[in-house]
């Protein structure tokens, strides 16, 4: 094998190789997304002559919190009025917590997951298994890329803007500054957005995307920064104080996540600057609300965890029936979020203890 | 004192970088948030620097934090208890938390390293537990009892008050630094540390003193999340006080206590801690992203150290230079 032209070969059959190499790889992992959707709509085919009696279907979330207790409570009351069985799971530890408890709801045989993924572009692999082996919708944060056959919930850019406007109605021009649990899922960023374009007044735009580091100034406001805490709260805290100092003349600010508007509310409060620095909230924090009754709280947007859990059980029960119907061609089950203002704010925190107790007593499998 | 001195610097150098190029560093309000947040982590810190004084290591600070700390609302709102019972109950709790690892360390002669692990897994995972995952809060209430963390006391000057969790930092750190440099059991801790064994063969009673030690620095975490909560005024168990127990190390270790054992100064401990909040302040002030946190602190820690390592080298070339006939 020592002349050129014998060496010459075998690197272009080394190429080929590589290159045959390449392109299954390639095509392996996009093919399978595309036959994993068919694949699961055929087993749901399948399943309308040998219906499952008593589907067993959980719902993930992507945390802990008072929001997924609500949506544990919708998932529950669901399960009992259709008669199957409902296993809810709350990952703790983040990524690698819902990572392994898809794994182990998989490897436990259940018939359809709804989960809240984390970080969707990056969870490609366990999404895939979730759809291979079981059958996967996706609710609160999309994941339009993974082969789920539906998503539930609201466009988070839509109640950015919900929120956006509630801020620009309430606050002529100044200083802005956004509170945000972290950047990294594609919920977030999309609140995000939709706020800055709310407020600003533009064009609803999703697909725009303005950098987190930098300050932006139009229409007689200026959005001086994002900020993120990776869920630790008395760095959330900490921002808004750093914040406050740093931007005397802050005129609003918005907590994008639950517990972001409730430390701006504690931090207003704790500082005596209640209606001086105006507040957009998201979510349903007790002390919000009580801030909306009070006056110093602008309003709130507020999702609907309990449809979430809800329509998520109701979807996956009727799939392991072979019904298919009530997915809408889009793929996305539209649940809009409601801004929550001082006139119908009691109203409103009475349903919601009602079903935060309902949550809490229902067992969890 | 020499080493309080590069700590000092430090702390100076990063003060004077805030207020020259960052917005309001030397406003009243900023103070006293930062006083605020130092004393917090300082007194974790000092937990910290009387287990690393034994040459061990609690890695469960965290987790204590959040069980404790969990723990006050959660009896007070859910269970209703009096305050007058919670916060004796709470610290009685920490301090047998300490006793378990003091004891496992000492008497099973386990690793510092594996039982404060095994803890930090432990009592997190209780909390989790015990509360159904679900965030507790004093849902507006009890703000008597929260004057513990959020009273101000005037001194005179505007816009800064002095915060009342200075009080249990300051009665705290004088304690320890009596304990350590006024009294025979603190001589003794501080032996126990540079050399176990002979310590041990010289009389000491070296498992009490480890013992103790592991008490104190759970009660301190204890008392920190406490104070923690009323301070926020809520709390998610999953992620309450995750890496808190790395502040407080980092602080001790910063503030001149040896990984190895046997040296300790509160004075440096108080500073380091105070170092690392004003740090992730300053990166709000001077407008870098906050993603860059972790890494700024990191930086200055390690520039901090390694200073400190060359300079203490230098001093003793120049000792067993002038010591050489």
């Amino acid at each position: 094998m020592k002349n050129p032209a014998s060496r010459a070969i075998l690197t272009v059959a080394r190429s080929l190789g590589l290159a045959a190499i390449l392109v299954t790889a390639v095509t392996a992992g996009v093919a399978p997304l595309a036959d994993l959707v068919e694949a699961q709509k055929a087993r749901i085919a399948a399943m309308k002559s040998a219906p499952k009696a008593k589907p067993h279907v959980a719902f993930v979330s992507n945390g802990v919190a008072d929001f997924w207790t609500i949506a544990k409570a919708g998932a529950i009351a669901a399960g009992r009025e259709l008669g199957c069985q409902v296993t809810v799971e709350f990952p703790g530890g983040g990524l690698g917590d819902q990572k392994r408890m898809l794994e182990d709801l998989v490897a436990r045989g259940i018939d359809g997951i709804s989960v809240s993924p984390i970080d969707p572009v990056n969870q490609s692999d366990v999404l895939s298994l979730v759809a291979e082996k079981s059958l996967l919708i996706t609710n609160d944060s999309d994941a339009p890329k993974a082969p789920r056959l539906c998503y539930i919930g609201m466009d988070n850019y839509e109640a950015g803007l919900m929120c956006g406007k509630l801020a620009r109605e309430g606050c002529a021009g100044g200083e802005v500054a956004i509170f945000i649990g972290r950047l990294e899922q594609d919920n977030a960023k999309r609140r995000r957005q939709g706020f800055i374009d709310g407020l600003l007044g533009r064009t609803p735009d999703a697909a725009r995307y303005d950098e987190p580091g930098k300050p932006i100034t139009e229409a007689g406001y200026t959005i001086v920064g994002t900020w993120t805490d990776s869920f630790d709260r008395a760095k959330a805290k900490a921002n808004i104080e750093d914040v406050l100092i740093k931007h005397p003349k802050l005129a609003l600010m918005t907590g994008l996540f639950e517990y972001n508007s409730s430390l701006a509310v504690e931090v207003l409060k704790q500082t005596g600057m209640q209606g001086k620095v105006m507040l957009a909230g998201f979510d349903e924090g007790a002390d919000v609300i009580q801030g909306i009754k009070d006056g110093f709280v602008l309003g709130t947007v507020v999702q609907d965890p309990y449809g979430y859990g809800f329509e998520s059980v109701r979807l996956l029960n009727a799939f392991c029936k072979g019904d298919m119907s009530m997915v809408p061609a889009s793929g996305i089950l539209s649940i809009p979020a409601r801004v929550i203002r001082k006139d119908n704010a009691e109203g409103f925190w009475k349903e919601l203890k009602a079903r935060i107790k309902a949550g809490k007593e229902a067992p969890a499998k | 004192m020499k080493k309080n001195l590069g700590i000092l610097g430090i702390l100076l150098a990063v003060c004077v970088v805030a207020s020259i190029f960052g917005d309001n560093f030397l406003t009243g309000y900023n103070l006293q948030n930062l006083t605020q947040r130092s004393a917090l982590f300082g007194i974790l810190a000092l937990g910290a620097s009387v287990v690393i004084v034994t040459g061990g290591i609690d890695l469960s600070i965290g987790s204590v934090v959040c069980l404790a700390g969990i723990s006050v609302p959660w009896l007070l709102v859910e269970h209703e208890w009096s305050p007058w019972a919670v916060v004796p109950a709470v610290l009685a709790g920490s301090a047998l938390i300490g006793l378990f690892h003091g004891l496992l360390i000492t008497r099973l002669r386990l690793q510092p390293f594996l039982v404060t692990l095994c803890g930090l897994l432990l009592y997190r995972g209780i909390a989790r537990w015990m509360t159904g995952d679900q965030s507790q809060g004093f849902q507006g209430e009890f703000d008597s009892v929260r004057a513990l963390a959020l009273a101000r006391f005037p001194v005179g000057l505007e816009a800064y008050s002095v915060p009342a969790t200075v009080i249990p930092l300051v009665l705290l750190a004088a304690a320890l630094a009596v304990f350590l440099r006024r009294t025979v059991w603190g001589r003794w801790l501080l032996a126990t540390g540079r050399n176990e064994s002979a310590a041990r063969y010289s009389g000491i009673p070296t498992d009490r003193l480890v013992t103790g030690a592991y008490v104190a620095c759970s009660l301190f975490a204890g008392l920190g999340g406490m104070l923690f909560i009323f301070d926020i005024g809520s709390a998610q168990p999953s992620d309450f006080g995750n890496f808190y127990e790395l502040y407080a190390i980092a602080a001790a270790v910063l503030g001149g206590c040896s990984l190895r054992g046997g040296e300790a100064s509160v004075v440096g401990v108080l500073l380091g801690a105070a170092t690392l909040q004003v740090l992730r302040t300053a990166i709000i002030l001077l407008g870098l992203s906050s993603q860059l946190e972790f890494a700024v602190i990191g930086a200055v820690l390690l520039v901090g150290v390694s200073a400190d390592e060359l300079v203490r080298r230098l001093r003793e070339r120049r000792a067993e230079r002038a010591a050489a006939p």
